[in-house]
């Protein structure tokens, strides 16, 4: 008689190996899971059940409803320097028609790498700037620290001194001294615009007495 | 602390913070001239996120006081009108307000802690010869690059302040701030609509007590100070031109008579 764990068909049918192609669970793991749910409901029910006590809304942690504020959020300052908006004024170039989200963002514009975005507009950027759109994403809340009588006093005095040194540093301000510099540096501006002018005259006419730009080339042009 | 911009004074109609002459202090000034200020590029940029100390910094590069200037029928608001709303909307305290006013008449305003680093690096020099350096002290050198030490240092931030204690305080307490300040002559360059006008700040004072309507702002009718006298609540006022004026009378009835 054949072995009767095996049936005719050869393998061992409706033995493990017949229904090998099946799911197989890992009944540890999972107990281990249910275990460690059953253990954080209850928590979570301790924690509601303190919350209720103490008259205070449950509030599951990790899971902001209205996009609470972060623990690291800083308060707000007002602008050290001023915006640097005519660094392109005059300036042309080449612009991708379409979107192209490289270092520049969006095409030409005042770009904003916290939100990557593009204005086109110095009013619409500054705007922007001060919109709770950026100073969530820059990590401000928009908050500013009230500042008492000693502060003030404190900042008037830095403020006079920085005057002070400010003042030393320029030197002197006689007047028929400044005057003598602004003529210099007209003088020094005329004479430059003088040249320029001079050399795009003479590169427009080409010149008569000037080697024509074709016959500079070796051999005068001629290709033998 | 405050909003970084003005927001919560904007909608007069959910305004929950704290009052200046009983109302939002945002409506103390009008509704074109307020949009005229919150449109403005100087405000979205530089007056953005101010409190009190930083206030200053603004303050101190102002080089004309006015209201609204040029810019067709609608005009443009000045810097000073701008810092004068930030100011509203901050509602700073008294002694706030008194520092901006009359910092500067004390020496121990001046005390330079940045100076007294630099000077220890020189190698025990004597304290006398410290001071006299450093200007402190009744011996000192006058610094050629600093201007004159007295109350209102910053002329420009005194006339801010002085704006600011007439728009937002009482009666009383304005004959008293302002009063002292009718004796500061220095020059202020004032903006108006077609252009610059030179003025002191004893004139700007004056205006502000006498006027109705000094840089785009309608001013409270401020009762008459014989009034106040009447009521006992001011002393009668001393003129530090006193003595010239009744000599001046003087002369006058003489030669009449």
């Amino acid at each position: 008689m054949a072995d009767p764990r095996k049936s005719a068909y050869g393998a061992a049918a409706g033995g493990p190996s017949d229904t090998s192609f099946r799911r197989t669970w890992d009944r540890e793991e999972y107990a281990a899971k249910a275990a460690a749910r059953a253990e954080r409901e209850r928590a979570e029910g301790r924690a509601r059940h303190e919350a209720r006590l103490a008259g205070k809304k449950y509030v599951a942690p990790g899971r902001g409803r209205r996009g609470s504020t972060p623990p690291d959020a800083r308060a707000t300052e007002a602008r050290r320097a001023r915006l640097d908006v005519a660094a392109q004024v005059g300036k042309t170039q080449l612009v991708a028609a379409a979107a192209a989200v490289g270092k520049r963002g969006k095409g030409a514009g005042f770009y904003c790498p916290d939100c990557d975005l593009t204005f086109k507009d110095n009013v619409a950027y500054v705007e922007h700037l001060n919109s709770r759109q950026h100073l969530v994403a820059v990590g401000q809340t928009g908050e500013v620290e009230r500042a008492g009588a000693a502060q003030v006093r404190e900042r008037l005095r830095w403020l006079w001194w920085k005057g002070v040194r400010e003042r030393a540093e320029e030197g002197d301000v006689d007047l028929g001294k400044r005057v003598e510099d602004a003529v210099r540096r007209e003088e020094k501006e005329r004479e430059e615009k003088r040249r320029k002018r001079n050399e795009k005259r003479r590169k427009r006419k080409g010149g008569d007495d000037d080697v024509p730009a074709w016959q500079k080339v070796e051999n005068d042009g001629f290709i033998y | 602390s405050h909003t970084a911009d003005a927001r919560r004074h904007l909608d007069n109609r959910g305004y929950v913070g704290p009052l200046t002459r009983g109302v939002n202090p945002a409506t103390l000034f009008e509704k074109p001239v307020v949009d005229r200020i919150i449109e403005s590029y100087y405000w979205k940029e530089q007056c953005f996120g101010l409190n009190e100390a930083s206030l200053c910094d603004r303050a101190v590069e102002l080089t004309s006081v006015g209201g609204v200037y040029g810019g067709g029928s609608l005009g443009k608001a000045s810097p000073f009108l701008c810092l004068a709303f930030k100011l509203l909307t901050l509602a700073p305290d008294r002694a706030v307000v008194e520092a901006y006013l009359n910092w500067g008449a004390e020496d121990g305003d001046y005390e330079d802690e940045d100076e007294e680093a630099a000077m220890d690096e020189d190698g025990g020099a004597g304290p006398r010869e410290k001071n006299a350096r450093r200007g402190r002290g009744a011996d000192r050198e006058p610094d050629p690059h600093e201007p004159p030490r007295r109350a209102g240092a910053f002329k420009y931030v005194r006339a801010l302040a002085a704006f600011y204690v007439r728009v937002a305080w009482d009666a009383v307490d304005v004959y008293r701030t302002l009063e002292p300040l009718l004796g500061d002559w220095r020059k202020l360059r004032r903006r108006t609509r077609a252009g610059f006008v030179l003025t002191t700040v004893d004139q700007f004072v004056d205006d502000l007590l006498t006027k109705e309507r000094v840089c785009a702002t309608t001013l409270w009718k401020l009762p008459q100070r014989s009034l106040l006298e009447d009521l006992d609540l001011l002393e009668p006022r001393v003129s530090p031109l006193g003595e010239e004026l009744e000599a001046l009378d003087a002369d006058l009835e003489g030669g009449e008579g």
